[in-house]
């Protein structure tokens, strides 16, 4: 068996970003086992990028393709898997992968896996592993007869750092029109909150509190720590208990604070892409099978509101010694 | 404006999946309580604000699945959706989102929706397809991870913004029809008025039976569903609560970080 892999390079205005290099290193690994020719397509318009390690490159270029559009990727990636045909497709799973990659496999049939952390052999069988069941179990997927789109979760797999050289670069200069959107408008963020970025300890507050006076409960605990702050889950910046600039994950903020305490926050990928950099993670959660506890060094099976009151006296008990 | 929101019904996400035997599927016990899909909640939500502005709107609700599905396609009646279509499918095992996306693209078809709301994703699979695959199918633009909607005056398009990583955004026009799967953040989703608990009652929901057409190309399977290991030490406490503070500040001080 062999495969033709083809890679949708994750870009900025023509440059091409790390993470492609984490797509590239999971096209090898499955090149390793089976021989695959593997090609990296990269849209944009007028880009600098000549060739790229460890895989062929093909660059659509268009005046359409200037800056990202769901519609005008999912063109070019169309047109490069004609060139291609690929069995294999392999998208990052960012905020621009995961709104084409889906529309991608609908339009060649192929079925579609998103949220990839890892790929497995056995024998010929290759497998797709990614978290279901709200992260509490692990899934190992494989293709059907169709072809496959598989969105690769950042971080998942190391960069790539093959000696294979760069492959032959080629370029189709297409004529890309968008008839269905326009008026594309970038903005960036308000002002970062750089307070989470000097914490040694973050006491995070998830859905789990409940309600808006047991942030008060939060505070104390983080009063009992030096260097301290508060941060939250979404859905306790949705509720409108914790500020937005504090949201910890991918939407929010990365944080690698020295302590991380998570106060009912269930564990979703989401969430854990902003603190999986922390030194130490403490997680106190009702819910023994929380998928929280699997990125823990220390886990509490307590509810809240009986056990961070019982802490805080704790540490108060100790400062009057 | 014709709406159409797709549900999902969710396990209540504390309760536990337990792995099948031959570990191809897990299941949940009798006593598990399902509802809507937060995510989607959003949608209907946003559906009913558009009606607010633009009056003669019409929001249609679907959800595919079995029989319990019935409860949240009526809550989304009640909190004032117009009709509910449950596209039976008496199972519980994996469906590819190619297969969902197809069923409810079909579903589309004759009845042309101005616009369709999702979700950004299912929280219990988080699979993110559903939506943009329905949108590709027919043939219409697609927005994902959507923090604010606006319909424009003329009603030919809508204005969508769209939340990317690290808090960016990312505004555009997409013309109608078109798909959007929501963010949550967008809305607060409101809670069923008594007026309408009463009107919901008395509504049918549409049946559509569906499980014929699972039959065609064979997509992605899920083949092995195990525990997941652990990516830290993972110690748990054990004893009573107090027990468990005490040896928590313990573990901390040793650790210089209390
Ligand atoms: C594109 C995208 C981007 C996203 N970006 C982010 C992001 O940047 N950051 C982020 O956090 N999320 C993000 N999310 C949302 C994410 O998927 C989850 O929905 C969110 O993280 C859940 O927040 P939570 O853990 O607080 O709530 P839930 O998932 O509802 O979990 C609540 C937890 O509290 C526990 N609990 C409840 N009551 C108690 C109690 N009394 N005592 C103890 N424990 C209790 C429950 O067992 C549960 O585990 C994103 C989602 C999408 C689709
Ligand atoms: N069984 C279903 N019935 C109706 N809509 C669904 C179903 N599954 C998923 N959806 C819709 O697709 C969105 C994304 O789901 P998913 O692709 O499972 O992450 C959800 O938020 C729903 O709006």
């Amino acid at each position: 068996m062999s495969h033709s892999i083809m890679i949708m390079c994750e870009q900025s205005g023509g440059r091409i970003l790390p993470v492609t290099s984490e797509l590239i290193s999971c096209a090898n690994l499955i090149a390793a086992h089976c021989h695959s020719r593997i090609t990296a397509v990269l849209p944009g318009l007028n880009t600098d990028a000549y060739s790229i390690p460890g895989a062929d490159l093909l660059i659509i270029n268009s005046p359409g393709l200037a800056e990202y559009t769901c519609e005008g990727w999912e063109m070019a990636a169309m047109l490069a898997a004609e060139q291609i045909m690929p069995d294999i497709i392999i998208i990052a799973h960012t905020s621009t992968g995961y709104d084409y990659a889906p529309r991608v496999a609908a339009l060649t049939g192929s079925g579609c896996i998103t949220s990839v952390c890892g790929i497995e052999f056995t024998g010929d069988n290759l497998t797709y592993r990614r978290g279901g069941f709200h992260g509490k179990l692990d899934l190992q997927y494989r293709a059907g007869e169709q072809a496959l789109v598989i969105t690769v979760l950042p971080g998942a797999f190391p960069s790539y750092d093959g000696q294979t050289e760069a492959g032959m670069t080629s370029i189709i200069n297409a004529d890309i029109q968008l008839a269905c959107t326009s008026n594309v408008q970038f903005s960036i963020p308000d002002q970062a909150n750089t307070e989470l970025e000097h914490a040694e300890v973050i006491i995070s507050a998830g859905k789990g509190i409940g309600k808006a006076e047991n942030l008060q409960m939060i505070r104390a605990m983080a009063s009992c720590f030096n260097r301290s702050a508060i941060a939250g889950s979404r859905v306790a910046c949705d509720n409108g208990w914790i500020e937005y600039n504090a949201q910890v994950g991918l939407t929010g903020q990365k944080v690698s604070p020295q302590l991380y305490v998570a106060c009912g926050i269930s564990g979703s990928a989401q969430h854990i892409a902003g603190m999986n950099g922390s030194k130490t993670v403490v997680s106190i959660n009702r819910d023994p099978e929380a998928a929280i506890f699997r990125y823990s060094d220390i886990c509490i099976v307590e509810e809240l509101e009986s056990f961070i009151p019982e802490f805080i006296r704790e540490a108060e008990k100790h400062r009057a010694e | 404006m014709k709406i159409l929101v797709c549900i999902k019904q969710v396990p209540d996400q504390e309760s536990r999946p337990i792995a099948y035997q031959d570990q191809t599927w897990a299941g949940y016990g009798d006593n598990t309580s399902y509802w809507i899909n937060r995510f989607d909640e959003h949608a209907v939500e946003e559906a009913l604000r558009i009606r607010e502005i633009i009056p003669d709107t019409v929001i249609d609700i679907v959800s595919i699945g079995p029989a319990r599905v019935t409860s949240a396609i009526k809550r989304s009646l009640e909190m004032g959706a117009d009709q509910g279509f449950h596209l039976f499918m008496d199972s519980d095992a994996y469906v590819s989102p190619s297969i969902k996306s197809r069923l409810i693209a079909d579903f589309c078809n004759t009845r042309e929706y101005d616009l369709i709301l999702t979700g950004v994703m299912s929280e219990d699979m988080m699979s993110g397809q559903t939506g943009p695959m329905i949108a590709a199918r027919l043939g219409i633009p697609s927005a994902t991870s959507v923090m604010k909607l606006e319909m424009n005056t003329a009603k030919s398009c809508i204005r969508v913004e769209r939340e990317l990583d690290s808090g960016h955004r990312c505004s555009m026009d997409l013309a109608l029809p078109a798909l959007v799967a929501v963010q949550s953040g967008i809305n607060r989703p409101r809670y069923p008025s008594l007026s309408n608990v009463l009107r919901a009652k008395n509504s049918e929901i549409t049946v559509i039976r569906s499980d014929a057409s699972l039959t065609g190309p064979s997509y992605e399977t899920v083949e092995k569903v195990q525990d997941t290991g652990s990516d830290r030490s993972g110690i748990r406490l054990e004893g009573t609560t107090t027990e468990k503070a005490a040896r928590l500040w313990q573990i901390l001080h040793e650790k210089s970080l209390i």
